[in-house]
């Protein structure tokens, strides 16, 4: 009786760690879940100023289909030091990442950014123009 | 036999011991108060010590009544204080909040690096306040201080404070700029020239001073390089001379509190924050400046670096109350 105790013990206690081991779900090169999801859009976009103050006029256009955002700033902004800001739909992430001032100035060569989608498996890239208020 | 009586006696006495050792209270004895001439200091006040500011100090010194009274209070800088250091002849104590003098001695003497008060009155204890004043000669150096009691058994007793960092950088505040007047900020000078005081000061005009309200835009309050695009100087005849290409960097929320004193205490501008700043891509225009807003500024042969904070605008007179901290680059 007590031998056949063990041995259950035993048993449980090896099938406990072969569980504890499982991984649920891979993490990218970031260190980021990957999910199912499949979605990957960006759902709204800023654009900040050095003082941390929204340089647009209104809202901005974002067309999920031509991959496009349309953003109109203030007369005067200083388009070498801008902060942008997207929100992108869940689990997704941004290539290249943002990791400060970027220069939006080029308004002849846009600046460009690619969403990925929470399974990493589907890139969009997104235009970002940029127009002065006349 | 003896592991049950181990188990049932002794450890639950061990524990009950214990509990009642532990709840023994110490006896209060009152501390009984050196039979010597005592002092210490605190400083008062923070941020950076920049020229002309005060550095302030509270010095408390006491001896038992049965040895004698204060004599005097000396105060010795390692760099002879501004015009304006003294030590407060009188002590305070607080009542419902509020600081109370009492007058213990003759105003302070100062001479050369050395403040003085004699005691006027028989007092045992006293705390004076002392106030240095930042001169310029200290600037980018550091300034010590020694506080010495004297009581009259001729015991004498000091403390040392310091050594405290004097910044490189100075400041002015509470310039009022007007669009069409005193509108030409020169860093160098640290003043605003009007067109017709600019004289041969025109060299020195590092930012412009205007107010815009023009249809389908936001101009507003704006300082601008003499050098900027005529877009962001609409209206200007720009005197002889004026044409420097001046960085500007807007900022938000950077009140600070030397240049602000009614608001966020504990933000400073300090030299560290001109060491390193990066001025790179900075444009030669800020406009649409709010009160409370601010502008990094580099001068365009590189000299001076500034933090111009806007203390409130006046959008009916087209003025605007300014102020300024600048450090010397090279």
């Amino acid at each position: 009786m007590k031998i056949k105790f063990r041995i259950i013990l035993a048993i449980l206690f090896v099938g406990l760690a072969f569980a504890s081991c499982k991984k649920d779900y891979p993490v990218d090169e970031d260190g980021l879940l990957v999910t199912t999801r499949q979605e990957c859009y960006v759902s709204s976009f800023e654009l900040l100023g050095t003082d941390f103050v929204t340089v647009r006029t209104k809202t901005a256009a974002i067309d999920t289909t031509a991959l496009t955002i349309k953003v109109e700033v203030l007369f005067g902004t200083d388009l070498k030091n801008l902060y942008p800001q997207f929100t992108l739909a869940t689990d997704c992430k941004l290539d290249p990442k943002i990791t400060g001032k970027t220069d939006f100035s080029d308004l002849a060569h846009p600046r460009k950014w690619t969403v990925v989608s929470g399974d990493r498996k589907i890139r969009k890239e997104y235009t970002v123009l940029v127009t002065v208020q006349p | 036999m003896l592991r049950k009586i181990f188990i049932s006696v002794l450890i639950p006495c061990t524990a009950f011991l214990l509990l009642l050792s532990a709840c023994k209270k110490d006896p209060y004895a009152l501390p009984v108060a050196k039979d010597v001439l005592q002092n210490d200091v605190i400083k008062r006040n923070m941020g950076p010590n920049v020229t002309g500011t005060a550095i302030e100090f509270a010095y408390a010194m006491a001896l038992p009544r049965s040895k004698g009274k204060l004599v005097s209070a000396e105060v010795e800088a390692t760099i002879a204080g501004g015009a304006g250091t003294y030590m407060d002849n009188n002590s305070y104590y607080t009542a419902n909040g509020a600081d109370v003098p009492v007058k213990v001695g003759d105003p302070s003497v100062t001479s050369g690096t050395k403040t003085t008060v004699n005691f006027t009155v028989d007092t045992p204890a006293a705390t004076l306040r002392y106030f240095y004043i930042v001169p310029a000669a200290a600037k980018g150096q550091t300034v010590s201080f020694t506080f010495t009691a004297k009581a009259s058994d001729g015991e004498t007793v000091s403390y040392k404070m310091g050594p405290y960092s004097i910044s490189k950088m100075d400041m002015i505040r509470n310039i009022t700029v007007k669009d069409g007047g005193a509108m030409f900020v020169s860093i160098a000078d640290s003043t605003v020239y009007t067109a017709a005081t600019l004289g041969a000061n025109a060299a020195k005009v590092d930012l412009i001073y205007l107010y815009r309200t023009p249809a389908n835009k936001t101009f507003a309050h704006a300082l601008v390089a003499p050098a900027a695009d005529t877009q962001y100087l609409p209206g200007v005849v720009l005197p002889t001379g004026v044409n420097k290409n001046t960085k500007i960097l807007k900022v938000f929320n950077l009140q600070d509190h030397q240049l602000a004193p009614t608001l966020q205490p504990g933000i400073y501008v300090d030299d560290p924050d001109f060491q390193q700043l990066d001025m790179s891509t900075a444009p030669n225009f800020a406009i649409n400046l709010k009160a409370e807003a601010g502008v990094w500024v580099e001068t365009a042969d590189g000299k001076w670096r500034a933090y111009i904070f806007i203390n409130s605008i006046d959008n009916a007179n087209k003025s605007a109350v300014i102020s300024m901290k600048r450090y010397p680059v090279q």
